[in-house]
């Protein structure tokens, strides 16, 4: 049965057929995606930020000296 | 329940191990990567010993910047990120030590194995049987620790950086076991089961998803949370990262045909590839934008900020070597790229700028906070970072400019296209070699400003004291997988799934089915997509509410994923298997090595000579004028494993049987500048000083026999005896032509085999395949 795959031009339906799955689900996701609510995506983005984040003791400007 | 707050200590020993590993593998690795670079400059710096040939050691350099710096660096933002996004301390310390010491040993073990030839021979699939073995035994504990962490987990929702992690453990898996099956022959060596063009497409499919799903995936998810975290506010686009993840996870895993571009692969499978490649450019720049807009009101931290800075150039390497990537796959940029440095420029724009840098961006922003010290001196993680990025642009700048020279003075014909302009190899090697000088340069930069990271924490943790994270949770507070038990069975019994499932059989049997069947699987599919579409309509809600819970459910998800990652290779992969088998070869077919041939062709593998050599001839008019016909796909159907190469650091030898006499190659491999002046090549004496090993070859050759190789049934006696008369043979011309040699040194096998190459049999009926004796 897969020898059509080697002997016919019959082969670019795979590479449809493949683009098509990845295009719908592509859609699919960006659709809900876009249907997430505001509260939804405000949870969610500040799951980092649930848990306390320890001081680094090193700001942008504080600039420590050698042995410090 | 009580409301009585209890601390909940997180397991940070482990982070700050792998930590550690990270760095010191990553000074290794990059100190051999800059050898190696230098050893095409200056081929005397193996020092005619063959644990330090470039051959040998290059796989090193690949295996350590790969599995030792961006592993350890993976498992330390992972086990540091997973735990505090879901509120639970890692599930085991026993696991997690097992994990972190299990890992450590395979590093070694591949240490003290690849330079001493002890290799399977294909690129980042190297290391042999029981060092594989023992990744995939580390690999389930990882998996296990990391799953079990999830089932305790305090919060219900799955942040993106979880999903990425999750991805990643499953395909690697995946990957790495297909890929690495192989029948033992000792302990220490092994055939893959994979043959050919089989094998070419097996590894590649792991490959390119090495990178995708070990290099890309678990970085991305450290980015979604290191990054909002240094940059103090949320990701730009939740949204973008749910189609980012699903967009990337669905189009990866199909694009790895396109490492083998123009080659004998059927060209469904290089259309399918270059397809998807080209596809990828969407997720990989949703991602990147997804990071650089995060920074968005925190660009003047950048400043002043190391690790904002580290993590800034990093996405922006990110986004350049993925947009390279496709545009590489194109058939057209590929004729020009592949086989030359372009691809080593694409490579390390990766995992200098996007891996080295995100990891060097963690490791600062860690630091601190592990042991809870300031950094010692910021200036020198500044210093680093400049360091670092001059030396990668001149490394990237260097190797672009010498990979389109070289694929320019390959490719170019005069005389209409009918001869080539630049016949010697060498005119070509000769040109780059300043560019090759300025990329040692560049790579030695970033191993200095690599080293003053290393420096700068040693100094910062003399003195300082280990502190593990600490949470306060409810006491009573439940897993979340006690509170939902139970609804797992009905989230894959659901619409969404069951439509889909339905939906791609009804497409197989339209595809693979024959006239009536593919017919009934066309009407089938369509019907399903009519029916989904129907079923969304009227159950909106539903169908939300689905995926919703499939979020917040562990299992349901991974099992998802891995059918999405699945599908791509299997698609790919069963064809190919079940079709392009010998017996079904047509025009050409491979002619079975004798013994000795057979172990000449385990020296060449054993001594990394597919790194620079390849084999196999493009269906392109330049590589037919330098090398001879172009490969047929049947002329390495019985080559376990396949030695189609990645890199032409010399020319390729898929037809230089028979092109040069005997004495050509042992002078050649003696002293290569004796022959061709001006080469780069390295001597290997010890080709002419090793006594041949042909102890294990019966056993080899049953191993063949199993795998389809249409061997007799040999005795050891039979075996042995014909391998002694060709070598006598080969010895007897050598003597002939001045070159005096004993018949049991492996250079007799090695020259064996290279006047095997390009011999075949005509074919011109599909039927029984004819084995030596007939």
């Amino acid at each position: 049965m897969f020898n059509r795959l080697i002997y016919q031009d019959f082969t670019a339906v795979f590479t449809i057929s493949a683009f098509s799955v990845a295009a719908s689900i592509f859609v699919a996701v960006t659709w809900r995606a876009l249907r997430m609510g505001r509260p939804q995506i405000q949870r969610m983005e500040n799951l980092p930020f649930v848990t306390p984040t320890p001081p680094a003791s090193h700001g942008p400007d504080t600039d420590t000296k050698p042995g410090s | 329940m009580s409301d009585r707050k209890v601390t909940v200590e997180f397991n940070d020993k482990v982070v700050r191990q792998f930590l550690l590993a990270c760095v010191i593998w990553g000074a290794v690795g990059m100190l051999v990567g800059v050898l190696i670079a230098l050893q095409l400059n200056f081929w005397q710096l193996n020092f005619n010993t063959s644990w330090l040939t470039w051959s040998r050691i290059r796989p090193l350099h690949t295996n350590a910047v790969i599995f030792a710096l961006v592993g350890n660096m993976m498992f330390a933002g992972v086990y540091y990120s997973t735990q505090r996004l879901v509120r639970a301390r890692l599930a085991s310390d026993v696991l997690s030590q097992i994990h972190f010491w299990g890992w450590q040993a395979i590093i070694v073990s591949a240490a003290l194995t690849l330079p001493f030839g002890y290799t399977r021979g294909q690129e980042y699939a190297e290391l042999i049987w029981p060092i594989n073995v023992a990744v995939v035994l580390i690999w389930v504990v990882f998996a296990v620790n990391f799953f079990w962490t999830l089932a305790r987990r305090r919060e219900p929702s799955l942040y993106v950086a979880i999903w990425f992690y999750i991805a990643t453990i499953i395909t690697v898996a995946m990957l790495y076991i297909v890929n690495h099956l192989a029948i033992p022959t000792s302990w220490t060596h092994s055939y893959s089961v994979f043959g050919g063009v089989q094998n070419a497409l097996v590894e590649w499919w792991y490959g390119h998803n090495a990178v995708a799903f070990f290099l890309t995936t678990p970085i991305l998810g450290i980015m979604y949370y290191f990054l909002p975290k240094a940059a103090e506010r949320p990701v730009y686009s939740y949204r973008l990262s749910v189609v980012h993840f699903w967009s990337l996870v669905f189009v990866y895993i199909w694009a790895g045909p396109h490492h083998l571009l123009n080659t004998a692969l059927p060209n469904w499978l290089q259309n399918l590839g270059m397809t998807f490649s080209l596809m990828l450019w969407a997720p990989s720049w949703g991602g990147m934008l997804n990071g650089l807009l995060t920074l968005r009101g925190a660009w003047d931290k950048l400043r002043t900020d190391p690790v904002l800075k580290f993590f800034a150039a990093a996405v922006t390497f990110y986004g350049m070597a993925t947009f390279e990537g496709p545009l590489l796959a194109i058939k057209s940029v590929n004729a020009l790229a592949h086989y030359t440095d372009w691809i080593i420029a694409h490579v390390h724009a990766g995992a200098l700028g996007w891996n080295g840098f995100m990891a060097a961006g963690m490791i600062y922003w860690l630091v601190p906070r592990l042991w809870n010290k300031p950094l010692h001196s910021v200036g020198l993680a500044n210093l680093h970072f400049w360091l670092g990025l001059v030396g990668i642009l001149l490394y990237v700048a260097a190797m672009w400019t010498s990979g389109i020279t070289q694929g320019l003075m390959l490719n170019a014909t005069t005389e209409h296209g009918t001869v080539l302009a630049y016949p010697n190899f060498l005119d070509t090697v000769n040109t780059i070699r300043p560019m090759m000088l300025m990329r040692s340069f560049g790579g030695a930069l970033y191993l200095g400003g690599w080293l003053l990271m290393a420096y700068n924490i040693a100094r910062t943790l003399r003195g300082a004291r280990a502190v593990n994270g600490t949470i306060e949770v409810l006491e009573d507070e439940p897993a979340l997988e006690k509170t939902t038990a139970g609804s797992t069975v009905a989230l894959f019994f659901s619409p969404p799934v069951l439509f889909s499932v339905v939906g791609v059989g009804f497409a197989c049997a339209w595809m693979f089915g024959g006239q009536y069947i593919g017919f009934a699987g066309l009407i089938g599919a369509m019907a399903c997509a009519v029916l989904a579409f129907a079923s969304f309509e009227r159950h909106r809600g539903r169908w939300g509410d689905w995926y919703d819970r499939l979020l917040v459910r562990a299992l349901p998800f991974t099992v998802l994923t891995l059918l999405a990652v699945i599908a791509g290779g299997l698609i790919q992969i069963i064809p190919t298997i079940v079709v392009n088998q010998a017996a079904n070869v047509e025009d050409r077919r491979q002619i079975p090595y004798t013994p000795l041939e057979l172990a000449g062709r385990d020296i060449y593998v054993r001594d990394g000579c597919y790194l620079c050599h390849s084999q196999m001839i493009r269906t392109l008019v330049p590589d037919v004028l330098r090398y001879g016909d172009y490969s047929r796909l049947g002329e390495s159907i019985y080559d376990h494993p396949f030695q189609w190469g990645s890199k032409r650091n010399g020319p390729d030898l898929a037809r230089v049987g028979g092109k040069y006499p005997n004495i050509w190659h042992l002078r050649h491999m003696e002293d290569p500048r004796s022959i061709s002046p001006g080469s780069n090549m390295p001597n290997f004496p010890w080709l002419l000083d090793n006594t041949l090993d042909l102890s294990t070859l019966p056993r080899k050759i049953a191993v063949m026999r199993e795998l389809g190789v249409p061997y007799p049934k040999w005795t050891d006696a039979e075996i042995l005896a014909m391998a002694g008369a060709q070598a006598k043979a080969i010895t007897k011309d050598l003597h002939a032509t001045g070159g005096w040699i004993s018949s049991d040194r492996e250079v007799i096998a090695l020259i064996a085999y290279l006047q095997q190459l390009g011999h075949y049999e005509s074919v011109h009926h599909t039927g029984p395949v004819p084995t030596l004796a007939d």
